[in-house]
């Protein structure tokens, strides 16, 4: 069984297909907006008897009500070379495959974008409603190795995305530049976007205390040797830790809080992050 | 330090040696993004130290294989001893034994085999000295020049097995053994060690030139007189007053006359001739200076054992790789390998 996360959102989507999120038009019967004159809104079947005695000038007040509707759940993936690194794929596709069920669990619109230097074809999903989630796709996602030197494309995927405010899992290892993870966030701002640092505790928690190693970035092609020891694994961590500092400092002033993603992630960390906003 | 190669040529292959710069043994494993990590001085002066043993050890391989070596030296020490030149007597009445027969060549007892087991024996206990050696019979042959290689003495000794010739023809030996230290510094005691069994007339001119000679070059002269049955001891006046029958007597007069340190023993059989070759070896023991020569030392083993320290090096730095990710990332420190 698959599993599923909920998401509640803190604004209203101006979507017309009925979902279950709330939206911002008129209409359907479920969420309370106010009265209004009957000649305004000839429903008679909503006439508030109760409104309409207390109204001053003796009018027939009938209930107006907001109908809820679907969103677009979108995972912009950075799929530059650096998200090659060990198994980070792997929780990419798992991350996709929750999230697809998830939106079809909750009938909303799911969009995959994957970003390497051009928006890469054999990625991109465009927002739909696809039944069962999007099984395709996270199995090429699990086996593909990414090469693409930059993640240029993300500075440019605004225009991809869909005309409404929607929802946006940002998935990234943000290991480029402070100043265009602000630039990409700039040029999202009418999208709720929620940043997901995909970080493998591989990457700097669980190195070695002892031995010789080279390591090779895989997007620029250069290899460094290093000596590990405990007084170098203290460094590493202490500067991604403090990363991690700046990247939260970032996305607060975007409006959400980064969700920490790695390979021990489960579909309720999610729902309890949207609890939680 | 004169240093010197064997092979030079060898040294054209010591670009090699910019192969550790090159080779990238060590896998590179897949990692995030590098730009993040913060720069460790250590680590690249660890692997820069590593690269440059690498390359030490090549070049020192291929200075090894070029054959390094240290030339040949002169070394001046100081010794005790002297420079003796044994003017040996190879006459034919070296032949025969203290008794005056003849036994033929392989005799044990003949005068010049004991006189060669003696003089060898000699040789062997003296140290620091020179050697010379010059067999005289009706003429003198120069066996050998001043050296301190004593297996070369010995065998210019043992090469005195072949039966002796002739008459004994003292004056152009000594002319000879005292034209040995011409133009030789003097740095120590000079002797000459004349071993003969009997001796010739000198004449007059002949002898002064001789001790002339025997004055400019500071030469002592020990004559081991092998005497036997026949023949009068050296100091019994003969009664013929003749030099023919006698020459013995005159020559050890002659030696007297020129004023030079000198001993004659006479040595009756074979035991007063270990004497007689005891007491020199005692005599002469005064400090003699000298110049050694060293031979070439090859050089080539210490470049080895170097390069051996460098690959050992290398390969405890090897022990300590980390060689696959599954290593990197599984193991959460080294021990657990």
């Amino acid at each position: 069984m698959l599993e599923e996360f909920h998401y509640q959102l803190p604004w209203r989507t101006a979507s017309a297909h009925p979902g279950r999120h709330a939206g911002k038009h008129s209409g359907g019967e479920h969420e309370f907006h106010g009265h209004a004159p009957l000649i305004a809104r000839p429903e008679a079947h909503n006439i508030d008897i109760h409104a309409s005695l207390l109204d001053p000038f003796g009018q027939f007040m009938v209930r107006t009500f907001r109908q809820r509707g679907l969103i677009s759940v979108n995972i912009i993936a950075d799929l530059s070379a650096s998200m090659s690194f060990h198994g980070k794929m792997k929780t990419l596709a798992r991350f996709t495959e929750l999230t697809a069920y998830s939106a079809y669990r909750s009938g909303d619109h799911f969009g995959f974008f994957g970003c390497g230097q051009d928006l890469l074809p054999d990625f991109h999903l465009p927002p739909r409603w696809y039944k069962g989630g999007a099984a395709e796709l996270v199995d090429r996602l699990g086996q593909f190795d990414p090469d693409d030197s930059h993640c240029r494309s993300l500075l440019s995927i605004a225009e991809h995305c869909p005309r409404h405010r929607s929802l946006i899992f940002l998935v990234s290892d943000f290991h480029f530049p402070l100043h265009e993870t602000a630039e990409i966030f700039d040029s999202l701002l009418k999208h709720d976007v929620i940043p997901v640092v995909l970080w493998y505790p591989q990457e700097y928690r669980n190195l070695p205390e002892w031995g010789l190693v080279r390591l090779a970035d895989p997007e620029t092609g250069k290899d460094r040797q290093l000596l590990m020891r405990p007084t170098l694994k203290r460094k590493i961590i202490a500067t991604f830790e403090d990363r991690q500092e700046r990247l939260k400092h970032l996305f607060t002033r975007y409006g959400r809080q980064a969700f920490f993603l790695d390979d021990t992630f489960q579909a309720d960390q999610l729902t309890h992050y949207f609890y939680e906003q | 330090m004169d240093l010197a190669l064997s092979h030079p040529w060898v040294l054209l292959f010591s670009p090699l040696a910019l192969l550790s710069f090159f080779g990238k043994h060590l896998p590179a494993l897949r990692y995030s993004s590098l730009s993040i990590l913060p720069f460790d001085p250590l680590s690249f002066l660890l692997f820069t130290l590593l690269k440059l043993t690498g390359a030490g050890v090549i070049l020192l391989l291929l200075i090894a294989l070029s054959g390094p070596y240290l030339k040949e030296q002169t070394v001046q020490r100081l010794g005790q001893g002297a420079e003796i030149v044994i003017l040996l007597d190879r006459s034919a009445s070296m032949n025969e034994n203290f008794a005056g027969r003849y036994f033929g060549g392989a005799a044990k007892e003949s005068k010049i085999a004991i006189a060669r087991d003696l003089l060898g024996d000699f040789i062997k206990r003296r140290k620091d000295d020179f050697f010379g050696m010059i067999s005289f019979s009706t003429a003198p042959i120069h066996v050998m020049p001043l050296t301190q290689d004593k297996t070369a003495t010995l065998a210019a000794i043992d090469a005195t097995r072949s039966r002796g010739r002739g008459v004994t023809n003292i004056a152009p030996g000594l002319a000879m053994a005292l034209d040995y230290f011409q133009e030789r510094p003097l740095t120590g005691s000079r002797v000459i060690l004349l071993v003969s069994d009997g001796a010739a007339r000198i004449d007059l001119e002949t002898q002064s030139t001789l001790a002339q000679l025997f004055h400019q070059y500071k030469v002592m002269l020990y004559w081991v007189y092998l005497r036997d049955d026949r023949s009068l001891p050296l100091d019994s006046k003969p009664a013929n007053a003749n030099e023919t029958t006698s020459p013995e007597y005159f020559l050890h007069q002659f030696f007297q006359s020129i004023g030079i340190p000198y001993k004659a023993f006479e040595a009756q059989n074979p035991e007063a001739l270990q004497n007689v070759i005891d007491e020199i070896g005692r005599l002469e023991n005064k400090p003699i200076q000298y110049t050694e020569k060293i031979a070439r030392q090859s050089l080539a083993e210490y470049c080895y054992l170097l390069a051996i320290s460098g690959i050992l090096i290398l390969l405890f730095a090897r022990y300590f790789e980390i060689k696959s990710e599954r290593l990197l990332f599984e193991s959460n420190s080294f021990s657990n390998r």
